[in-house]
């Protein structure tokens, strides 16, 4: 009787001494960077782009390991259903129907694994297509599955 | 109008029963846990190792919550992951989704478990009883049953003939619920009966910010009202059987239904443009996004005593239909335009309907020492779906097993148990395509196949070992166990994009049967004045199945997404609860209880990381006075709850940390004597303070919304009938 109480006794201590024991290793809790505010970073917060022509997109993105890959999405917001993440509103055009509206998925990975990188990517616009809101989607992930989002509203012109 | 028609319309029934069975003569003591965690109970049944928490519906009244899991979730070790302020899903020791199950008179209650926003379809006023079994259960229901078993039961039966019942009045402040229950049961000569009806009727619930902000986006919050987060709940149960001493067979038939919306700002973690102007006329109006849910059930139990012999036969069909409903808005390569000969509502996002068929048979008997138990069960469940968006296939699935229990007695003092158990189960899943093109590598056009036409038959062999021992005042319970869970059908099949997580979930088809071992420890001290229990335990999972973020995306099948695979990893687990309780004097108690769980993945892509919606560390001191006031007024008390919760700063992508908080709650009640009838009075103020605060297992923690502010809830609850 004693022994067995002795015994589950033990494994209680021991229990506790697993749940105690401290342990060191390193994993990475930070998400990656998609910077805005920088001077040549394009399209920004209610950005106006004319159609017929192309424009250069352009992001400076950063983490503290290291970059995975990025995404880009462009799509129409005539329903001002989506929202975009960012703190300034834009101005909305009354709810209208798509007719050919404008869209683009694209994704790239990073070479090189870098702390730092700056996203280029040149997107034609073509000119047939609907002039409106636009929501203009970025992601980026970092190697450890990390991600981040920003959604950007902005104006395709005529 | 509608509304209160209903709520006095009930109130006006109860009225009528009231004259005809006014001779309510209630007894009820306070007794000095809420929670049982009382041993002997379940000495001599297949639970006899393991630690089980009873809770009976006076205390679920006492602590009632917006949802059945946040009513239990005082208990240490138990916790929800709540969805707004009406809806929750069942964790048992940081462990949820798939891992839990809940049990409802017999028959496992087969929902969609697996969706982050899908709550327990079950109305928590029609609750009799419930028990929280923690540890390896899958020795007892086969699958799924890896973190334990929430077992609920409906009211017991009366002993004498005759009807009783009562009728339960609901009020709650933060999001104006009103609702009504009237439950009752009854018995006539060998016949027995019962039934139940519940509505609420809530609107959108508060959280003390008013503003939240969904990434950069600040959402400004109307007085502080989470927008379009109204619903409506109505559900009724109907009970008849047959009992006798030695055999006893009775139907158990129910109906859950409900419909609320969710947070209209943003659809999982996407934010949403909200026409404010409409969306804030109204409190309590149900805008897109919603769901609707429907839960029929029936259930038939049987017992059968027979010379040495015991036999239980429980059989349940059980239908879930889950409707999902938005704005079409098209996302990735979907048209800008919804076609209109789809065939499907414009505003059917997702539709889960499912039938399951159950039955599980036990047949216990003695020989010498031996108490044997054998058992078999077997399940059939058709899967269908429809809607727009697509997260999963339609699958069917068959399932059966069988086990085998001997409980030993070795002295008075002391009884092992050792159980065996064999589970098959087969998963058929359908083939999907899109309905709509996208573009593909080569510039092509194709509708890609997000489901294969997959066949996977799954076996498991599992068992379980364990010792309970009476060492004078103190009780102590060791259990070693496996338990298994086979992969849910998303797990191994999907191909979807989930456009509101911005993740393209790809399956594994390879994946076999999660294992998990699990050892178990309860040691219980108690006397008249106090009693302690401390239940430590240990956890490891050969291959642990979760979705892993990964660092790319996929242009063309994931239409851009984040790549989200389920994997597989090693994880460690550990951990324990504390539950004690002090009679300081004649009036006073003082509850002490504690909870804390670690994870660890020991390999796979997230090495090193916890698991998904870890559950922080938290301590509960709860002050109990119940003092004799006058006799008109029985069983008074007055209580405090102090809950600290620790930070979580173990996470996991797509995760953020989550700050420590501390919480006050109130209570109060009292048996109010009137003529010869007793009117039970419940009063709380949850989260006195208005605290605002961030749960780490809450669905809406990921896009930072606050839980729910002040709560004022007041209950009565008029009993009526004989007793």
């Amino acid at each position: 009787m004693n022994r067995i109480s002795r015994s589950l006794l033990m494994l209680f201590f021991l229990t506790s001494v697993i749940a105690c024991k401290k342990e060191n290793e390193r994993i990475d809790e930070e998400k990656p960077k998609i910077d805005l505010t920088a001077e040549s970073a394009f399209p920004k917060q209610c950005s106006q782009i004319k159609r017929g022509e192309s424009f250069n997109f352009q992001m400076h993105l950063s983490d503290n390991v290291a970059l995975g890959s990025y995404s880009i999405d462009v799509h129409n917001n005539f329903d001002h259903h989506s929202h975009s993440t960012e703190v300034e509103e834009c101005t909305l055009d009354p709810i209208k129907r798509p007719v050919k509206p404008f869209s683009i998925v694209k994704t790239m990975d990073i070479p090189g694994q870098p702390k730092d990188y700056v996203a280029q990517l040149k997107i034609d616009v073509p000119l047939d297509i609907d002039p409106g809101n636009y929501h203009f989607m970025v992601q980026v992930t970092d190697q450890s599955g990390w991600s981040t989002q920003r959604g950007i509203s902005i104006r395709i012109t005529e | 109008m509608n509304r209160s028609f209903l709520f006095f319309s009930l109130f006006f029934i109860h009225g009528s029963f009231l004259t005809l069975y006014a001779q309510e003569k209630l007894k009820k003591k306070i007794d000095l846990q809420e929670v049982m965690v009382d041993g002997k109970r379940y000495k001599n049944a297949m639970e006899g190792p393991l630690s089980v928490n009873y809770i009976h519906i006076d205390s679920l009244q006492k602590f009632q919550g917006g949802s059945l899991m946040q009513t239990l979730s005082r208990i240490p070790g138990v916790g929800s992951i709540g969805i707004g302020a009406s809806q929750s899903k069942p964790q048992i020791r940081g462990l949820g989704f798939n891992r839990v199950i809940t049990v409802e008179n017999g028959v496992k209650h087969e929902g969609q478990q697996w969706g982050l926003d899908h709550g327990l379809e079950i109305d928590q006023y029609s609750v009799g009883s419930a028990e929280i079994i923690k540890g390896a259960t899958s020795f007892m229901y086969g699958s799924d049953a890896i973190g334990g078993v929430i077992r609920l039961s409906s009211l017991k039966e009366t002993q004498e003939d005759g009807l009783k019942g009562s009728l339960n009045l609901i009020a709650k402040s933060n999001n104006s619920t009103l609702g009504s229950s009237v439950q009752f049961i009854g018995k006539e000569g060998k016949f027995v009966f019962g039934g139940g009806l519940t509505h609420l009727n809530y609107g959108d619930y508060r959280v003390p910010t008013d503003t939240v902000y969904v990434y950069n986006y600040a959402v400004g919050l109307k007085d502080n009202y989470v927008r379009n987060t109204a619903g409506r709940e109505t559900d009724f149960q109907l009970k008849g059987g047959y009992v006798t001493e030695k055999f006893s067979s009775i139907f158990y038939l129910s109906s859950y239904d409900t419909k609320i919306g969710f947070f209209a700002n943003a659809h999982g973690l996407e934010p949403r443009g909200v026409n404010t102007a409409l969306y804030d006329k109204s409190n309590r109006d149900i805008l897109y996004p919603s769901q609707k849910v429907n839960h029929f059930k029936v259930i038939n139990r049987n017992y059968i005593e027979k010379d040495d012999q015991k036999i239980w036969i429980d059989i349940g069909y059980q239908r879930n239909n889950r409707k999902e409903f938005n704005h079409y808005v098209a996302h990735g390569y979907m048209p800008a335009i919804f076609p209109d000969n789809m065939g499907i509502p414009e505003d059917l996002e997702r539709l889960y309907d499912k039938d399951i068929y159950s039955i599980n048979v036990k047949d216990q008997f003695t020989k010498g020492s031996h108490q044997i138990t054998l058992g078999g069960s077997g399940e059939i469940q058709h899967n269908n779906i429809g809607g727009w968006g697509f997260l999963i296939p339609e699958y069917r699935q068959r399932s059966a097993g069988a086990f085998v229990h001997d409980q030993y007695s070795i002295d008075k003092n002391t009884i092992l148990y050792a159980a065996l158990r064999y589970d098959y189960n087969h998963n058929q899943s359908k083939a999907y395509r899109d309905w709509f093109e996208s573009e593909t590598a080569d510039g092509a056009k194709e509708k890609i196949l997000r489901a294969d036409n997959i066949s996977r038959t799954f076996n498991s062999l599992v068992w379980g070992l364990g010792v309970a021992r009476q060492f004078g005042d103190i009780e102590t319970k060791f259990n070693v166990g496996k338990s298994f869970r086979n992969p849910a059908t998303q797990e191994f099949a999907s191909n979807g994009v989930n456009y509101h997580y911005y993740s393209y979930d790809i399956g594994n088809k390879n994946l076999s049967p999660e294992q998990s071992y699990q050892a178990d420890l309860s040691i219980g001290w108690r006397r008249e004045t106090a009693d302690i229990t401390l239940t430590p335990f240990y956890n490891y999972f050969s291959n642990y199945i979760y979705l892993n973020p990964t660092s790319r995306f996929d242009q063309f099948h994931g239409a851009g997404n984040q790549i989200f695979e389920y994997s597989e990893s090693k994880v460690r687990r550990f951990g324990g609860e504390i539950n004690a309780n002090f009679r300081l004097t004649k009036n006073w108690k003082l509850a002490l209880l504690g909870e804390y769980v670690k994870s660890k993945q020991l390999s796979g892509a997230k090495k090193g990381y916890t698991l998904p919606f870890s559950p922080a560390p938290s301590v509960l001191i709860g002050l109990d006075w119940s003092p004799k006031i006058s006799q008109y007024l029985n069983s008074t008390y007055f209580a405090i709850d102090c809950k600290w919760t620790a930070e979580q700063n173990n996470i996991v992508p797509p995760e953020d940390k989550s700050a420590s908080y501390t919480l006050f709650n109130f209570r109060a009640g009292t048996d109010l004597k009137l003529n010869s009838s007793v009117v039970q009075l419940r009063f709380q103020i949850q989260n006195l303070l208005d605290t605002k605060y961030m749960d780490h297992t809450s669905f809406y923690r990921l896009i930072a919304l606050p839980e729910q502010g002040r709560n004022i809830v007041l209950s009565a609850r008029v009993p009526f009938g004989k007793n």
